[in-house]
């Protein structure tokens, strides 16, 4: 299936050719974009009904892995590149005239195919070069609104982006020092062996820090507040919510395949509840909207790095409901966040103002607390079933503090929610777009409440296709190309 | 008090670092794919220089990312710099410094696309080269600030080597093979035209890689 590298590689040829094009027509270069975005996302809908979620792979340059680089496409990884280029779609930047909007859209290209190549790639050293194209285009980006905040916040998160980009290229060498491989399923072969002592956990340690930079995770996060609170809400829409997702896949990939120990998942489990606590925990001392996201964020993905660390396809399962939850739920919500800016006391009033967008953002609230039937409540159910049925001292300490943690996600959402509908000045309406956003986040979590046994179903295929190692492995180096 | 914690963080940071180094089999490094692609590469590929076949063959892909990455700071630091947008206030430099300049430009295209075409022969190729063409040009951009490649060839050269590179990998996809499989006769190891189409990829790189570079000098220096 060689046209699985076309989505990855049209983006990156458009992005290239957009500043000239630029000179040619203003609505070549504003236009280009979009429709390329759409050829990608057609292309791989339609690689996923050709294959019907069979894995397939894509050997780089015809040379078979584990010398060549190899994309692998299974269910998962193909729902994760749709993400990309669909969410990029929804929240692509408002067009500004001349040379700045060509530059911004030109990040995005670049952006989506980084992006895509790294739901797709199954070579470790290729997912860190889509990785760092990620993360350079990502800081241009979060840059583009051109205020002075906006810039203190984008170079602390280049400064923290940068460290963690070393710490995972130090990994990736400490793992190539042992193995003499960068092919993940090579890597998968050969980690009983080479990869079951302390260096090989430091290698886990240092790509986990290194992707975590991305994914949020509990010490490096710290870039997360002032750069959602100051950048474009689109862009902190986008980072939160499908580019975090990616970092998480990568991780995902690597504790299934490479780093299946338990030490590995202890480690999880713990910067995880780390994260859920001092995340939740800041929300609930937040006094603006934006910056209370951001924290709530973090919260979820800890949340999300606990069911990462929980064994076997259930443990995945109840990892990608949190990941496909928080996906859908934060974008909407920060879409919301655009002109309920400014102190959460000045909002009161919201609710009347716009009913419509208040409504909304009861739901999601409703949804990330977890108050049943919403897909909220199941996906933390999952987890919280996962970490009961583990039942070791660590089971029941994050069992209880996700417990606990909940109650403190719902005394802030809640009282937020309280202020929305209490009487007020508040009068700013909310753009069209953000509100279309919003809402068709609300339209699919309704749709996935009401079908949920059939999006159970489909989660526990996602996830017992992801967690089959064995198949990995034997379509990737044992031909099948 | 932040000091002395970013001080004792780092220290510590190394002392793992070098502890965790020296337990590394140094010297004794498993090969499992690097000896694969010394025993295959001079017959699958051409190249006499080996990194080579692994930049351009092997991992392409990884190259074209790079060169995105390359690609993607240019543009973020336009982005940035582009707020500013004030004129170079720099005169003229000195008769010495001109002439020099004037003497050292064809030398360092000539130098710049000697590297970049026998990228496939000896050490160097498209990013070493690629710097020193855009090297050529800065030389001549600080003795005479007012003569400046014009921004509008500059970024033409970028997109359209991009586009080359990305179009060379097309076309192996487009004629039945793997995007960037390699093209063209493979010719006689060690001579100039050998090794397919990886010259062409190289000479690629190396104009994205010096339009990249001479015109993100020359904005910074705007």
């Amino acid at each position: 299936m060689n046209a699985l590298v076309l989505p990855v590689v049209l983006p990156l040829l458009t992005a290239f050719l957009l500043q000239p094009a630029g000179r040619l027509s203003a609505a070549l270069a504003r236009w280009a974009g979009p429709a390329v975005l759409l050829v990608c996302a057609g292309l791989l809908v339609q690689i996923a009904l050709l294959t019907g979620g069979e894995p397939v792979t894509a050997a780089i340059g015809g040379f078979a892995p584990p010398v060549g680089i190899v994309f692998y496409a299974d269910a998962l990884a193909l729902l994760m590149a749709i993400a990309v280029p669909v969410s990029a779609l929804l929240l692509w930047p408002r067009a500004e005239a001349g040379e700045a909007g060509v530059r911004q859209s030109a990040l995005m290209l670049l952006l989506v195919g980084s992006g895509t190549g790294m739901a797709l790639s199954g070579d470790l050293f290729n997912l860190y070069v889509f990785y760092e194209l990620l993360t350079v285009a990502s800081f241009g980006l979060a840059s583009a609104t051109g205020t002075g905040r906006a810039y203190v916040a984008t170079v602390r998160y280049v400064l923290v982006s940068g460290f963690g980009s070393l710490i995972a290229l130090a990994g990736i060498a400490l793992l190539y020092a042992q193995t003499g491989s960068l092919n993940l399923a090579q890597l998968a072969d050969l980690a009983p062996e080479r990869l079951a002592n302390p260096l090989g956990l430091a290698a886990f340690a240092c790509l986990l820090i290194g992707f975590g930079v991305k994914a949020e995770l509990f010490p490096v996060n710290n870039w997360v507040p002032d750069l959602y609170a100051c950048a474009g809400k689109p862009i902190s829409a986008l980072l939160a919510g499908v580019v975090s997702k990616l970092a998480v896949l990568v991780l995902l990939r690597l504790t299934v395949l490479v780093f299946d120990s338990p030490e590995a998942r202890e480690m999880l489990m713990v910067l995880g509840l780390a994260g859920l606590v001092t995340g939740e925990l800041a929300a609930w001392r937040a006094r603006d909207l934006p910056r209370l996201l951001a924290y709530s964020s973090i919260g979820q993905l800890g949340l999300l790095f606990v069911a990462l660390s929980l064994p076997g396809p259930a443990g995945l399962a109840a990892a990608l409901a949190v990941a496909l939850h928080h996906l859908l739920v934060k974008p909407a919500l920060f879409m919301l966040a655009e002109r309920w800016h400014g102190s959460l006391d000045k909002l009161a009033g919201a609710g009347r103002a716009s009913p419509l967008a208040a409504g909304l953002f009861t739901l999601f609230a409703l949804s990330l607390v977890g108050v049943p039937p919403l897909p909220g409540f199941w996906a933390k159910l999952l987890v919280l079933l996962e970490l009961a049925r583990g039942a070791g001292p660590f089971d029941l300490t994050a069992l209880a503090l996700v417990l606990a943690v909940t109650v403190v996600e719902a005394h802030y959402l809640f009282r937020l929610v309280g202020i929305l509908y209490s009487p007020g000045e508040f009068r700013d309406r909310h753009s069209p777009r953000a509100l279309a956003v919003a809402g068709l986040g609300g339209a699919v979590l309704v749709a996935a409440m009401l079908t949920l046994p059939a999006v159970s179903d489909a989660l526990a295929g996602l996830a017992s296709q992801a967690a089959d190692t064995a198949a990995y492995r034997t379509l990737t180096l044992g031909g099948g190309l | 008090m932040h000091r002395i914690a970013t001080l004792l963080f780092a220290l510590g940071l190394g002392v793992l670092l070098l502890g965790l180094a020296a337990q590394l089999p140094l010297g004794a490094t498993p090969m499992a794919i690097g000896n694969e692609i010394l025993a295959r590469a001079p017959g699958e590929i051409g190249a006499a220089n080996i990194v080579t076949s692994v930049v351009l063959a092997y991992r392409g892909i990884d190259t074209l990312g790079e060169l995105a990455i390359l690609f993607a700071a240019a543009t973020a630091a336009g982005l940035v710099l582009g707020h500013a947008g004030s004129r170079s206030r720099n005169g003229e430099a000195g008769f010495i410094l001109r002439t020099g300049s004037d003497l050292l430009f064809p030398l360092l295209l000539t130098v710049g696309f000697y590297i970049v075409l026998h990228g496939h022969l000896t050490p160097g190729g498209g990013f070493q080269g690629g710097v020193v063409l855009a090297a050529a040009f800065f030389a001549s951009f600080l003795a005479r600030p007012s003569h400046r490649p014009g921004h509008g060839v500059i970024s033409l050269i970028e997109g359209l080597a991009g586009a080359a590179f990305i179009g060379i990998g097309l076309a192996a996809l487009a004629g039945g093979g793997a995007f960037l499989q390699p093209l063209l006769d493979r010719g006689m190891l060690g001579e100039l035209v050998s090794a397919g189409s990886l010259p062409l990829l190289y000479l690629a790189v190396g104009l994205k890689v010096g339009a990249e570079l001479a015109g993100l000098l020359a904005q910074l220096a705007e």
